[in-house]
């Protein structure tokens, strides 16, 4: 076995650099025992006092930005929370049209997509209401398993209305029971995206406004 | 009214208070110093393996009654301070007591640079949140105002110096005994103040200390817990066990003196506490009557603790065989076998510190320490052997054997739940503090100082006296009380460093390192000893000579040695640290297109 050359060593794409770790030599001092064991107590003291010092002082490493730096790089959670990334795919929230209303349209695209099928979607029609009724479906039930829920973000790529999203930078919380993870429409309107928003960026223009892209009303 | 008085002034009354004083003292001594031990433990483990600690434990408060706990004891201080100024005032003012202005200015001053840092450091975390805070981002790092804050006490003691026996030295005095004053009480109210005015509108402070709750906060829920019993067990040894060896470790300390015995006047016969004639040190003997600050004054002494520490090892035997389970019964008898082996030692290695103080009276040997040299140099090897029987008379790392969870699930402990386990639990705790107790009275002087006399401190090499300072005798008291304390708990927590650093002996490594290794060591130790004494007895005045020299030598040695390390610390503590930034994460590039966690506030 070629294992211990420095050349075979490989972790991924990188090499890693260094040499393997000599077995300690069986010297005059290290069979005393004492020698060495003041040795040990004193790097155990270092330790101690030099991260107690970073912790007095207020210098300890920053638990982000010097994760893999030598020191205390504990977060201390939930107090502190280690900040998600911009696109990190957090619990899903239903976007709002201007009015409150969902943007679903109930077309099914997510429910079909879910390779786990934790959404569950029951259609209904609009009524009444003149600029939608027979135009469009609204999700009468809207429903997200977030215990299946695998966070492959899929429903999000196949949503054609940008209804459905994950830029919420919340993690599911830890409940008591199963039926708790069920999350239902109203709830998903109501979770908030990260700056807060309930909106979309993407301009939606209904039926009746200027610059509709379909086929209005009165043109058949 | 007068019977009254009477009976208060009388021995009759102050004597057996007295002793329960001290005895009460003992104790609380031995439990809170093994709650505090409990925290260093797990705050060590935490700072050696990079980790914060477990520090959570808080009582919740409410904004008023926190900002009404940091104000209240500033404001009592402050008065106690304007009272104080006012008696020395009566009584002869700055001239008559020059050394008060100097407590005062240095007090004010040290409260000045340690709020600056500690805000410093806050405001550098969160960020100022108001014009009053934003003053201390500009003072920069709390680092840099530790090192300027001492530098100005360094120089104030100075400039006290620099102008004695100038025409100078009265103005500052006054300026000091006044103006420090006056300096000490707005800074107390001040900071104090502007604290509870931070806290005062907030609806939920948590009072943590620093994580110090949070032993106590465990050792309050095992109280709660399930009070198992094995059912085939022998249930009255079963309860019996932790008492037996809880109760004697606690008890140890009884007769070691906690300070210098106090010496007091006599009245009709008995004891009268009203008059404080100083301390029982070198320079003074007690004439007329002698209050010692040790509990039991037993002159059997160091026999007692043996006779003591003997009696822990049947708890933990009985422990084993009552709990009715293999495991418990093979700890109980690794205990047994373990403690009575390493007794041996400890019991030997004694034997040369008594040939040399010549005294089995804990007080006596300490006497002796103060007139010559400490333990620790007139029987290094024996302090050496001590340490090492004693850490395994406590039944602690690397000596575990007894409670090896990768072999014997705990031990003789096994079947105990609740607050019987938390008191075999405690109870190594406070043999820590009790052993360490011992080694300090043994080999570390007890109360004594380097140079510390019955008058003060006074430097005297040979016949010439370098340095001699005044110091009053309810201070000298206070003081050797102080450094007893400061000792005991140096000396656990280096057993906790040693208890963090070593791994377990094997058992076969233990026996063997007991009865092959460190007995006939304590043998040596015996036999060198008493070749040494023989030798220093039978030689001349001239070798005697020499010998007192060099026991002179061991105290200049301490002292210098102790201000070498106060030194080291200091410069430690400011010396900064080199980081560099590894931005290794999308999480972390993302934070750092923040600005940082800080003004993120880390919330997800």
């Amino acid at each position: 076995m070629s294992l211990r050359s420095e050349d075979d060593i490989v972790l991924g794409p990188r090499k890693v650099a260094g040499s393997p770790v000599a077995r300690p030599e069986r010297t005059a001092a290290v069979q005393g025992y004492i020698p060495e064991m003041i040795k040990g107590l004193g790097q155990t003291i270092g330790y101690a006092l030099r991260n107690t010092k970073e912790m007095a002082l207020g210098t300890r490493n920053d638990p982000v930005l010097e994760s893999i730096d030598d020191g205390i790089n504990t977060i201390s959670y939930p107090e502190q929370k280690r900040p998600y990334p911009e696109r990190f795919r957090g619990v899903h929230r239903l976007t709002q049209r201007a009015d409150g209303s969902p943007r679903c349209v109930a077309c099914l695209c997510c429910s079909t997509a879910c390779p786990a099928q934790c959404i569950h979607i029951e259609a209904g029609d609009y009524q009444g209401d003149k600029a939608r009724a027979g135009y469009e479906k609204y999700p009468k039930r809207f429903v997200i398993d977030e215990l299946r829920c695998i966070f492959c973000g899929f429903c999000v790529e196949a949503c054609p209305c940008d209804a459905i999203r994950m830029d919420t930078g919340i993690h599911p919380a830890p409940y008591d029971s199963r039926d708790q993870f069920i999350y239902e429409r109203d709830l998903l309107l109501n979770i908030p995206g990260r700056e807060g928003q309930h909106h979309t960026e993407n301009p939606r223009v209904e039926p009746g406004e200027a610059g509709f892209p379909g086929i209005a009303r009165d043109q058949h | 009214m007068e019977s009254v008085s009477e009976f208060l002034s009388s021995a009759t009354f102050l004597l057996p208070l007295g002793g329960f004083l001290k005895a009460f003292f003992v104790a609380m001594f031995g439990l809170n110093l093994g709650v505090i031990l409990t925290w260093v433990e797990r705050r060590m483990r935490g700072m050696i393996q990079d980790s914060i600690g477990p520090n959570r434990a808080a009582i919740p408060l409410p904004g008023p009654v926190a900002g009404g706990l940091a104000f209240g004891p500033a404001a009592l201080g402050a008065a106690a301070v304007v009272g104080l100024w006012f008696s020395l005032s009566q009584d002869g003012g700055a001239s008559a007591h020059p050394g008060w202005g100097m407590i005062f200015t240095q007090a004010a001053t040290f409260l000045i640079w340690a709020f600056s840092a500690i805000m410093a450091r806050i405001v550098r975390e969160r960020g100022a949140e108001n014009a009053f805070e934003e003053q201390f981002t500009d003072l920069g790092e709390p680092r840099g105002i530790v090192v300027a804050g001492i530098l100005v006490q360094l120089a104030l003691v100075a400039l006290g110096v620099a102008t004695v026996g100038t025409g100078y030295e009265q103005a500052f005095t006054d300026a000091c005994f006044s103006g420090g004053m006056v300096l000490l009480v707005v800074v107390m109210l001040g900071t104090a103040g502007y604290v509870a005015m931070r806290l005062f509108p907030e609806k939920e402070v948590r009072l943590t200390l620093l994580g110090l709750l949070h032993p106590a906060a465990d050792g309050l829920k095992t109280a709660f817990k399930n009070d198992f019993e094995p059912e085939k067990g022998d249930k009255l040894l079963y309860q019996l066990a932790p008492w037996i060896s809880f109760f004697p470790v606690l008890v140890l300390v009884a007769v070691v003196p906690f300070g210098p015995a106090l010496c007091f006047g006599m009245a009709d016969g008995a004891i009268d506490f009203f008059t404080f004639q100083g301390i029982e040190a070198v320079g003074n003997t007690c004439e007329a009557a002698r209050f010692s600050l040790q509990v039991a004054d037993l002159d059997v002494g160091i026999l007692y603790y043996f006779a003591m520490a003997g009696t822990a090892i049947v708890g933990a035997a009985l422990a084993g065989w009552a709990s009715d389970n293999k495991f418990s019964l093979l700890g109980g008898m690794r205990a047994a076998s373990q403690m009575v082996s390493y007794e041996v030692t400890l019991g030997l290695t004694v034997i040369g510190a008594l040939m040399i103080f010549g005294t089995v009276r804990i007080d006596e040997m300490v006497r002796w320490q103060t007139e010559n040299a400490w333990g620790i140099f007139v029987q290094p090897l024996g302090f050496f052997l001590f340490l090492t029987a004693a850490i395994a008379e406590t039944k602690r790392v690397p000596f575990d054997i007894p409670e090896g969870e990768s072999e014997i699930v705990a031990g003789y402990f096994t079947e105990y739940a609740g607050m019987k386990f938390s008191m075999f639990f405690f109870g190594e705790f406070v043999a820590v503090i009790s052993s360490s107790t011992l080694m300090a009275a043994l080999f570390f002087g007890g109360w004594h100082l380097p140079f510390l006399t019955a008058d003060g401190i006074s430097v005297t090499l040979g016949e010439t006296t370098y340095f001699s300072a005044a110091i009053e005798p309810s201070a000298l008291a206070v003081l050797g009380f102080l450094t007893m304390i400061v000792k005991v708990v140096a000396l656990c927590v280096f057993q906790i460093i040693i208890r963090w650093t070593l791994p377990r002996f094997r058992y076969d490594q233990l026996m063997r390192l007991g009865w092959r290794k460190l007995l006939p060591a304590s043998l040596v130790n015996v036999m060198l000893t008493a070749i040494l004494i023989l030798a220093v007895q039978s030689a001349g005045a001239q070798m005697q000579a020499v010998v007192a020299w060099l026991g002179q030598l061991s105290m200049l040695t301490l002292g210098l040695g102790f201000l070498a390390v106060l030194i080291g610390l200091l410069v430690f503590l400011i010396t900064p640290r080199k980081k560099q930034r590894l931005v290794v994460s999308s999480a972390a590039r993302y934070v750092e297109a923040m600005g940082g966690v800080r003004s993120l506030k880390m919330e997800a």
